[in-house]
């Protein structure tokens, strides 16, 4: 294992405490625990948005509090859920009499804490809390039918969510309202991601599944999950083209429509790579009749050291435009 | 019965996921990520510390702030699913400071709910439920008996409940994307229901 740490047990806290000592203006931390990050700009009145989920992704998910976007972001260790003790916290320092919504990854841990959380903030509180699942990974399940509950992993495509919900929150909507934009973001985004190195959680030191050199894994989450197929390493175009086939394929769209794309370095490719992929899917996108309204290129959720990418699309119609367009500034995501 | 009970109950549980440490990792490693034996050993005893010395003689408040430690020391999904059970049944005893036999019965029963409500599974599904629902099942077909004897109906229905795991196809979590491969393989889940019925019955020795 080659890294730059320290003790590997203390791998999240001293990465916490890089981050509130590089952004004092955007974020602290609250009930006394370095886990529990919150905004340091609480708008009075406003619906309060937290998230949560297991270190290794940066920056996903704690890098999208601050203003704009997230108030809250509960922090587990490496790949593990945070508790639903410091999800609660989160709730009680956010909540200002307008509610909460809770927008996270479709995890089992996740899930759990988080609805017990939820419970716990109404039973104990008396605040209101209300949460989205965010499963936009076409990879990893089929398609949903009318009615059946959405098995698909979380990834990538969660930071449109949060993007939308978080500028429909500072909009001051109420809490319904910004559930129902964070909803109709989760229902019009789809992820598709390769991989081709695997990653090494800290305290297990070394890699948690094995792929050869020449290889890729089409569609492997952001854990090592299964994909859709492993086969030899192929050019970019070639790759580029599976993932936007598959991903068109998923998402109902009409010529014409507009969407937001998101090209999404895994953590060790490097943006000249994913500059490559970005070409190609813009001419596969144009050639299917898809209008690009924005690009947004690098890394926004990572695996550890991971390398390999993603793109998501966004399908917008007016209403998610406004809320994708407006302005934020957290850590790592800055729009004007 | 007073508080004695649910603390001997829970400080017993804790040493019995102890011994059962190793055979639980070794269980889970085949099926999940193999942290299971830490979890739960880990989990019952933070639960149990919880409470030890507690003054509180509220048997519904020790069960709720048991497991709210228990969430917070290992919040993975059996930890979580543990916690949500020693919570519901925490809930439903609340204000009971002596407990009778109805009142031991539904703390089973709401720990059992618990865990539903939070985890979404059924018995049958190859998971926690069909190793502990067996139990909860004997404790009342023998609510007539000595509540001891009747523990160990339970602790042996529990056990019982997990052998026939076996056999049965998972529906969730990471043993469910085996598929059909999963019937060949016990469910450790099942197992913890039923190391938690052996737990009681223990603790009344």
């Amino acid at each position: 294992m080659k890294k730059i740490i320290n003790k590997p047990e203390n791998y999240v806290k001293e990465m916490l405490e890089g981050l509130y000592v590089a952004h004092p203006d955007l974020i602290t931390y609250t009930a006394g625990d370095l886990h529990c990050l919150v905004t340091a700009n609480k708008k009075e009145g406003k619906v309060g948005i937290a998230t949560g989920g297991g270190s290794g992704h940066l920056p996903l998910f704690l890098g999208y509090v601050g203003k704009g976007m997230l108030d809250a972001c509960s922090v587990g260790d490496v790949f593990q859920s945070p508790s639903a003790e410091q999800m609660l916290a989160c709730t009680k320092y956010i909540n200002s009499g307008a509610g909460v919504l809770y927008i996270y990854g479709n995890y089992n841990g996740d899930i759990f804490n988080f609805d017990m959380a939820a419970e716990q903030a109404d039973f104990e509180e008396d605040i209101r809390v209300e949460s989205v699942v965010a499963g936009d990974d076409v990879a990893s399940a089929a398609p949903t039918k009318p009615g059946e509950k959405n098995t698909r992993r979380g990834v990538a495509g969660i930071v449109f969510v949060y993007k939308c919900a978080g500028a429909a929150a500072d909009a001051m909507l109420d809490l319904d309202e910004v559930k129902r934009i964070a909803l109709k973001a989760c229902a019009n985004v789809r992820t598709m991601g390769v991989a081709l190195t695997p990653c090494i959680v800290p305290r297990v030191g070394k890699p948690g599944f094995s792929i050869a050199d020449d290889e890729m894994e089409i569609g492997m989450g952001i854990h090592g999950e299964t994909g859709i197929r492993r086969g030899k390493l192929e050019p970019a175009d070639q790759i580029a083209e599976e993932m936007v086939v598959k991903i068109l394929a998923d998402i109902p769209f009409s010529q014409g429509d507009e969407v937001a794309v998101m090209v999404n370095g895994l953590g060790a490719t490097p943006l000249d790579e994913q500059y490559i992929i970005v070409r190609k899917v813009d001419e596969l996108l144009k050639k299917a009749g898809l209008k690009i309204h924005r690009y947004y290129v690098g890394e926004y959720a990572t695996s550890l050291e991971m390398a390999g990418i993603s793109i998501s699309l966004l399908k917008l119609d007016e209403e998610l435009k406004k809320y994708l367009d407006a302005p934020a500034q957290t850590p790592f995501f800055v729009q004007l | 019965m007073d508080a004695t009970l649910i603390k001997n109950f829970l400080n017993t549980t804790a040493k019995v996921m102890m011994e059962e440490k190793d055979h639980l990792i070794e269980a889970d490693s085949i099926v999940g990520d193999g942290d299971l034996g830490l979890t739960m050993s880990d989990g019952f005893t933070a639960a149990s510390d919880a409470i030890k010395e507690n003054p509180i003689q509220d048997c519904g408040k020790l069960l709720y702030t048991a497991g709210k430690a228990m969430s917070t020391a290992v919040p993975s999904t059996m930890g979580t699913l543990m916690a949500s059970g020693l919570m519901s049944a925490g809930k439903t005893l609340k204000g009971k400071t002596e407990l009778t036999r109805e009142d031991i019965l539904s703390l089973f029963d709401a720990f059992l709910s618990g865990v539903i409500h939070l985890g979404k599974a059924k018995q049958g599904e190859k998971t926690f439920i069909d190793g502990f629902a067996p139990g909860c099942d004997a404790l009342h077909a023998t609510a007539d008996v000595q509540l001891k004897e009747s523990a160990k109906a339970a602790a042996d229905a529990s056990m019982k409940g997990y052998l026939g795991t076996k056999g049965m196809l998972a529906i969730h979590g990471r043993a469910a994307t085996r598929g059909e491969a999963s019937r060949a393989l016990l469910d450790p889940g099942a197992y913890v229901g039923a190391l938690l019925f052996k737990g009681f019955y223990l603790s009344l020795e």
